[in-house]
């Protein structure tokens, strides 16, 4: 641990010295994936900085599992390219293995194999010397906090413990860059707290982290970039107002009245000022909720205009959207193109 | 019963699948075929003899049939609903317990029917031809094979409700299977002519399978008693034996079938350390230090961990399982030194060789599938094969750690029921040369199941497929072609036999062993032959001077066609196996 605090300051001190280039330890050019017919990536861009963690979110058949699959250099791209610490995937996949931590969304355990065991035989596939292997286990199961479950038959575990001697198993070489599949599905609320400060932990660590869920308020809770993908093409990436920039994303104001005596009327007149795309009003809660494409100084104006035209307001607040909205916008519009 | 939901949901899912059709269109054209082949072309033909043969022929083939495919559906079907959670849906319905074994059952002898009902034409032409009995022979031989599908459908039942995987369901099945109907055959073939009680209980405990009821109704029954007349009535014993085992199979899932099958708890994965100095000290005596309970060493780096891997992750490849089945196939064997020294005069030493080499044959081609068959189907399956490919090992390292695995296994076990040959030779030395060719029959049997095993495994992503696939192809190499043999003369020439005997190394030890019916002067093929020798005088002096050391005037290489073909069968699928897993490994 001790090694990889001085690790970890060493990252933070060439941080500073190092090229931007070489800063960035994830590259994806241009990447395509074809079967046949079917493009399931399309000219995928995107890089990644050493210590950053992305998370990578799409809907179902999105293409995620593929792109992931290029990186680790399980598959082969169509055109394009994606490096990872100076390494081609395709042409160097061999040294990729060394540089890269990968977790799929199946766990992939031996029955009859005792967590020990299970690390001490791909840490033997990764060559790691016997004595060195023997710490480096106790290490790996000390960061994913699983000793206690070290002499337990792998197939034994409940899911949430098997996520973790997965992400064991992903350090155990210790690589550059981890890529978790799904690394929070099917766990429940505790579980997902302890992985989500694991993927923090690691990333402190100095690790580079792509981290794919279904999970979007976990997730947005622990990336620094993020990216969307919908039917193979990366529709936006990079940090959360990035993102909502990127997709034109419309602020939702929400007013709170003070009865509903002047609901219709303050409807008609936030109607009249702005150009929405959604208003709607609740007398049961006494308000009023639009989403629309304004700047401050045109809320300023509608609060001026409410206030002059005598409506009894008690609060008028921006909603901040998050990225399940993000997320949305881009489903919905796929889904609207389908249509 | 048929308005049970699970006899149309089993049995229309049975029909569904590519194995019940391949099983049914196989079954039609073998019938179809042996008609074609025996159908007399003159009228002077019509004596019944053909008609015999083909009965014979045909009674052998469906049994070999319905023993070895019926009882892989039930087998597989209540574990694989416990896997997949439904069991736990049906046991929360309003069914009882009772409806849903009735209702597995049903699906699978309507299946049973099925196929019988597509016999029926077949066998009414040779019935048509004459020269058999419709009450002597015909109905007795569906009563058997009813019975024995009855049998063999429960105890796969019953399999599937006592173990906890789909693969280690049919590794039991097929272990059961050959045990209650060819192992039991053995104890029988050694007793036979001695007095006592013992002979007896060998004599009943040979009705456990259906094989010598069958023989009995086409008038085999004889066969293998060496001219002893026991003047057993092995119909009315295999009845009498397979309801009474029928009861027991039944039982045993009724029981198990409710909620509590569902309710275990997780292994803790206790250690020896963990528990008291007792305990400790009686587990190390009772496991000789193999205590599987002790916390294991690191893999060295010298060796190759896929190779370790395989057998920490295989249920009986711990080193005290490994002991455990050594000490077991030794101790087999010194029964057989035993009874070998005992009834030499009897028998001959052929007779009780030959008879070794089937138990030995049998226990290679038992076990070795079993083990081999998940070599690459599993971790597909359970989707490690992902993590084995993002490790720096090579196809080369991963494929020959995952057969050393097996090969080692079986070589162990091999190795521990050898001794007998010894005795074998000691009582008569002529027989030194037969023995070291049977031995050489017994290496191309491993590996040849070994290779075709390992093969099929690769090409399916199901381990249950690919153990049925390899356990069907051994069992038509191994059994299959003795079909041919059965119909020596007719309907098929001795040409043809050998032929189909030429890939079957079992059939080729038997001929060195001279064993009744196979007579090295017959098939020439079979028995090796010298096809080089020289003087140790016209060799290198790095060889010449060893051999003339141990005393060699003269060298020769003697070789089987079996051998040959074997070997090239094995090779062939070992070149496929390793083109096969490196596409595997290769990113897509």
């Amino acid at each position: 641990m001790a090694e990889q605090a001085d690790q970890l300051n060493q990252d933070d001190q060439t941080d500073n010295e190092i090229t931007p280039s070489r800063d960035k330890v994830v590259v994806i050019e241009n990447l395509t994936k074809k079967f046949g017919e079917f493009t399931a990536v399309e000219n995928l861009s995107m890089t990644v900085e050493r210590g950053r963690i992305l998370g990578f979110i799409g809907p179902n058949g999105a293409g995620k599992t593929t792109t992931i699959k290029i990186l680790v250099g399980l598959a082969k791209p169509t055109e394009g390219r994606a490096i990872i610490a100076g390494v081609d995937c395709v042409a160097e996949a061999h040294r990729i293995k060394k540089l890269v931590g990968y977790m799929p969304d199946r766990f992939g355990g031996y029955s009859n194999m005792r967590v020990r065991e299970y690390l001490d035989f791909f840490g033997a596939a990764f060559k790691i010397p016997s004595k060195e292997r023997k710490a480096r286990i106790q290490e790996v199961l000390e960061i994913t906090r699983a000793v206690y479950m070290q002499d337990r038959y792998v197939e034994a575990l409940s899911h949430g413990m098997q996520q973790r001697v997965g992400i064991a198993r992903t350090l155990l070489h210790d690589p550059e860059v981890l890529i978790f599949d799904e690394p929070a599905n099917g766990l429940d609320p505790e579980a997902r707290i302890e992985m989500r400060d694991l993927i923090l932990r690691l990333a402190d660590l100095g690790k580079t982290l792509i981290v794919t869920s279904h999970i979007l308020p976990e997730l947005a809770r622990i990336c620094d970039q993020i990216g969307i993908i919908s039917a193979g093409k990366l529709r936006a990436f990079g940090t959360m107002n990035e993102i909502n920039a990127q997709l034109g994303q419309m602020r939702m104001v929400e007013i709170q009245l003070n009865g509903n005596a002047d609901l219709d009327r303050a409807q008609e007149i936030v109607k009249r000022e702005l150009t929405l795309a959604e208003i709607a009003g609740s007398r049961t809660e006494q308000l009023i909720r639009f989403r629309a494409n304004i700047t401050e100084d045109s809320m300023q104006d509608l609060l001026n205009t409410l206030i002059t035209e005598k409506i009894a307001i008690s609060q008028f607040r921006e909603v901040q959207t998050d990225l399940e909205d993000a997320f949305l916008t881009v489903t919905k519009e796929d889904r609207a193109k389908m249509v | 019963m048929f308005n049970n939901p699970i006899v149309h949901r089993e049995l229309i899912g049975m029909m569904r699948t590519k194995k019940a059709v391949a099983i049914q269109v196989m079954l039609v054209m073998m019938f179809a075929l042996l008609l074609v082949l025996r159908w007399p072309a003159e009228t002077s033909d019509l004596s019944g003899i053909s008609s015999m043969q083909v009965f014979k022929l045909f009674s052998y083939g469906i049994l070999t049939a319905m023993i070895f495919l019926v009882p892989v559906f039930p087998a597989t079907s209540v574990i694989r609903e416990r896997i997949q959670g439904t069991l736990a849906l049906l046991l929360n319905s309003p069914m009882r317990p009772i409806d849903i074994y009735i209702g597995k059952l049903a699906g699978v002898m309507i299946f049973v029917f099925q196929l019988l009902v597509l016999s029926i034409p077949s066998l009414v032409a040779c019935y048509v031809m004459g020269g058999i009995e419709l009450k002597g022979q015909v109905l007795p031989l569906y009563g058997i094979l009813i019975l024995a599908a009855l049998q063999y459908s429960t105890m796969g039942l019953m399999i599937s409700c006592i173990t906890n995987s789909v693969d280690g369901a049919l590794k039991m099945t097929y272990g059961i299977v050959l045990l209650l109907s060819v192992i039991v055959l053995g104890p029988h073939l050694f007793l036979q002519a001695t007095p006592g009680m013992l002979a007896d209980v060998a004599s009943w405990i040979r009705c456990i399978s259906p094989i010598p009821a069958v023989m009995d109704v086409v008038g085999h029954g004889d066969v293998g008693s060496q001219g002893i007349d026991s003047n057993v009535d092995s119909i009315s014993r295999y009845v009498i034996l397979s309801l009474s085992s029928l009861v027991v199979f039944v039982a045993i899932p009724l029981i198990r079938l409710n909620q509590r099958i569902l309710d275990r708890s997780r292994s803790q994965g206790a250690l020896t350390h963990q528990m008291s100095g007792l305990i400790q000290t009686l587990r190390m005596v009772f496991f000789l230090g193999m205590d599987p309970k002790k916390r294991a060493p690191n893999i060295p780096a010298y060796l190759n961990p896929v190779l370790i891997k395989e057998f920490r992750s295989r249920r009986f490849g711990r080193a005290h399982w490994i002991v455990r089945m050594m000490v077991g196939c030794l101790l087999l064997s010194l029964a057989l030194i035993y009874i070998t020294t005992q009834y030499t005069n009897q028998w001959g030493v052929e007779t009780i060789g030959g008879i070794m080499v089937v138990m030995q044959v049998s226990l290679v081609v038992l076990i070795t599938p079993s083990l081999a068959a998940g070599l690459i189907s599993s971790e597909l399956e359970f989707d490690s094969w992902r993590l084995l490919q993002m490790t720096p090992l090579t196809s080369f390292r991963i494929i020959t750690g995952k057969i050393l695995s097996v090969a080692v296994t079986i070589g162990l076990i091999v190795l521990a029921s050898l001794p007998g040959y010894a005795v074998l030779a000691a009582i008569d030395n002529t027989l030194t040369t037969q023995i070291w060719q049977v031995c050489v029959c017994l290496l191309m049997t491993c590996i040849l199941v070994l290779s075709i095993s390992a093969l099929i495994s690769s090409l399916f992503r199901v381990t249950a497929t690919a153990t049925i696939v390899s356990f069907s192809v051994i069992i038509i190499i191994f059994a299959g072609t003795f079909l041919f043999w059965m119909g020596k003369g007719a309907p098929f020439s001795v040409d043809v036999v050998e032929t189909a005997l030429l890939f079957n190394p079992l059939a080729t030890a038997l001929t060195i062993m001279n064993m009744p019916g196979f007579d090295p002067a017959e098939f020439t093929r079979l028995a090796p032959s010298e096809v080089w020798s020289s003087s140790t005088e016209d060799l290198w002096s790095g060889f010449r001077v060893p051999l003339e050391a141990i005393g060699f005037t003269r060298i020769s290489l003697v070789v089987s066609f079996n051998w040959i073909m074997t070997g090239a069968i094995s090779m062939f699928c070992l070149m496929l196996l390793f083109f096969r897993v490196r596409l595997l490994t290769k990113p897509q």
